[in-house]
């Protein structure tokens, strides 16, 4: 599925990722862990294309195409979903719209037919549904005036909606109680297939309570520094990153 | 006095030999034309919008009554065409009965052409007198001096038109004409119009300058939509002068799209306790266009409300310019006044000038004024890409939600859905700038 060869990138000229490896197969939940500024979040940002990073060495190859030869867009088309951090509001643009406008673009970029409004409506609102966002929600304008979880609740639908192959939730829990994180864990989980393959990208071991990886990375100083089974989180979450960090040192 | 005035007035003004009150007045307004000439950068109200400059650039000529068929070119749409409404038709600035629907009008509603008003002996007692504040007075003084033609809307004491009235405005400019248009738009105590107005011109370079004359009874309603759309070499100056009773409410929406220079100026006046005002306009300019949004609000009287807002998008090197001003006399406590400017720049070289003037004599009363000048937002443009939607739609999807605070507040639906539709079809020819 994704294959991230010895990946360098800088910002401003600053390099903040130092030579990254990972393998990600098909249907594989991956957690990549780490202290701030260790580049975690420049590593979702370069898999879905922010063009404020800039490449200095290495390869990402996905679903066996050189990623870099995909613009932001295209890459959604083929099936990479970055869940926002901090999810952008849009005044002016209604959920609704926005989510009819992304599907049927990515439907026209694979060539498959758009869907009407009513075809639209139906799939939306029984997916919508699930994931408790109301029709209020989708008639207001994209996340403007939501809460937290009603944010992280509409970007989890976007997913639902989008149905992508490899999905990277950039610390989806920041800024969620633990109810809300529940109910978004409990949405990304009916997400998971065999097909599907996940990035969770998070400081703490408490979302990965609720979404259980198959493999755990921890980042530091801008590289893998350990990897292993779902264990290793509950190890950080004693040991804390100071030791990991320094045990591969 | 200045000689580019002289000569102008001297191959435009409206000739002489009408009523008596008239020619009063039209000679009083040449005077005062002449005595200040046509305004330039160094009169205050004038920075942005050089008149001097912008009419020195070729020899006018006066528009003449045009017959026969009109051609719209390619690109050129009246967007309100399938909305049912009464229609009056005026082309290079001559009203054209032949293309006017102004049959059944209802009792007490009365839709002519200014010169058949005139020559039926109607008397206007302060449309050409009223030159409004010194902002836009040199425009109303040269509109008085030569508007030969326009458009009588009188509607009586408790009428309410259910459906719309349309003033639409062709100019086909075959040679550098000027055509100044004299509107003079009076509604009852308690009538209610919604009055659609649209200005498209081809051809060269010409001048359209119209203005206004709105009267307002007590508890009248107007809503009053306008598509400026005129000719690429086009100016346009256009003034909406209006009085408004107490309990009435004046509701202007406006998008401006045409024209190389143009400037749109409304004044306000509350005549009387609990009116209400808002002028709301959505502009769009590529290339060397120049648009000025100008507005002066006058609360003379106290317990009255009125907004501004000005949204535009400036791409290539086009300019904009937002003037509002608030005056509020010193016995008009509670008045309430909003004026807000925002601009998006497409490009490097657009500029937009945003100037507000508070003139407030009275102690309570809550005036809020404020600007911005921005660009798309790189954050919300990676987020759409992110999310499988192309950049040019995204752009257009952010823009338009740039302008919906303008346009999708517009109370008549039919009007709502022309004026978004208007703004979208923007973007097909959308080539020469940033986007």
């Amino acid at each position: 599925m994704l294959e991230i060869k010895d990946l360098h990138a800088s910002v401003d000229g600053t390099p903040i990722l130092k030579g990254i490896s990972l393998s990600i197969g098909k249907g594989e939940v991956h957690a990549i862990m780490g202290p701030n500024g260790s580049g975690k979040s420049t590593l979702s940002n370069v898999l879905a294309g922010r063009e404020d990073y800039e490449i200095t060495g290495g390869s990402i190859t996905y679903k066996g195409k050189d990623l870099f030869d995909l613009a932001i867009e295209e890459r959604a088309a083929a099936g990479i979903f970055l869940a926002f951090q901090y999810p952008i509001e849009i005044p002016g643009v209604t959920t609704m719209t926005f989510l009819k406008t992304a599907v049927n673009a990515q439907r026209k970029a694979r060539g498959e037919e758009e869907l009407d409004a009513v075809r639209f409506l139906k799939l939306v609102r029984a997916k919508a549904a699930l994931l408790n966002v109301s029709d209020d929600m989708l008639r207001r304008p994209l996340n403007v005036g939501f809460s937290g979880g009603e944010k992280k609740r509409t970007e989890t639908l976007q997913m639902s909606l989008l149905e992508p192959s490899l999905a990277i939730l950039d610390e989806t829990d920041s800024g969620l109680d633990i109810d809300a994180l529940k109910v978004v864990a409990e949405g990304v989980n009916a997400l998971r297939t065999a097909e599907r393959s996940m990035v969770v990208i998070t400081h703490y071991q408490r979302l990965l309570d609720y979404i259980v990886p198959d493999f755990v990375h921890v980042l530091a100083g801008g590289r893998i520094v350990r990897s292993g089974g779902k264990e290793l989180a509950l190890e950080l979450e004693e040991t804390g990153y100071a030791n990991v960090g320094e045990s591969a040192a | 006095m200045t000689d580019q005035a002289h000569a102008y007035l001297d191959a435009n003004a409206a000739p002489t030999g009408g009523p008596a009150w008239l020619d009063t007045r039209r000679r009083a307004a040449r005077a005062s034309f002449v005595d200040a000439g046509f305004p330039n950068r160094r009169v205050e109200a004038w920075r942005y919008t050089d008149l001097v400059r912008l009419m020195a650039k070729t020899d006018w000529v006066p528009a003449e009554q045009k017959t026969g068929a009109v051609l719209l070119p390619n690109g050129c749409v009246n967007p309100f065409a399938t909305i049912p409404s009464w229609i009056l038709v005026l082309v290079n600035g001559f009203f054209r009965a032949d293309l006017s629907v102004l049959s059944d009008l209802p009792e007490g509603v009365e839709i002519v052409s200014l010169d058949e008003a005139l020559a039926g002996g109607t008397k206007f007692e302060t449309a050409f007198d009223a030159n409004g504040p010194e902002t836009i007075a040199p425009i109303t003084a040269l509109n008085a001096a030569c508007a030969r033609d326009g458009a009588v809307l009188r509607v009586a004491d408790g009428v309410q038109l259910e459906r719309p009235v349309q003033l639409v405005h062709y100019t086909d400019a075959e040679l550098p004409i000027a055509t100044h248009t004299r509107h003079v738009i009076e509604l009852g105590a308690d009538a209610s119009m919604t009055l659609l107005e649209t200005q498209i011109g081809w051809g060269g370079a010409y001048l359209a300058d119209r203005v206004s004359n709105v009267t307002l009874g007590e508890r009248s309603s107007l809503t009053h939509l306008r598509v400026e759309d005129e000719g690429a070499e086009a100016i346009h100056l256009s003034t909406v002068l209006a009085d408004v009773s107490a309990d009435a409410k004046y509701v202007a929406t406006t998008l401006a799209l045409g024209g190389l220079g143009g400037r749109l100026q409304t004044a306000v006046r509350f005549a009387g306790e609990g009116a209400h005002a808002e002028s709301n306009t959505a502009y769009l300019m590529r290339g060397t266009q120049h648009i000025d949004t100008t507005i002066v609000v006058d609360h003379a009287v106290s317990n009255c409300t009125s907004a501004a807002l000005a949204k535009g998008v400036l791409d290539g090197e086009a300019t904009g310019v937002f003037q509002g001003k608030v005056i509020v006399a010193p016995h008009a406590q509670k008045s309430d006044a909003k004026q807000m400017s925002n601009a998006l720049l497409l490009s490097r070289d657009a500029a937009m000038n945003a100037k507000p003037e508070l003139e407030i004599y009275a102690d309570d009363v809550q005036c809020a004024h404020g600007s911005t000048i921005g660009e798309i937002d790189g954050e919300a443009l990676f987020f759409l890409r992110s999310r499988g939607i192309d950049e040019e739609t995204a752009r257009r999807l952010l823009i338009g939600a740039f302008l919906s605070d303008v346009l999708e507040f517009v109370p008549h639906e039919a009007a709502r859905v022309a004026l978004e539709e208007r703004a979208h079809a923007w973007f097909e020819t959308s080539r020469n700038g940033g986007l």
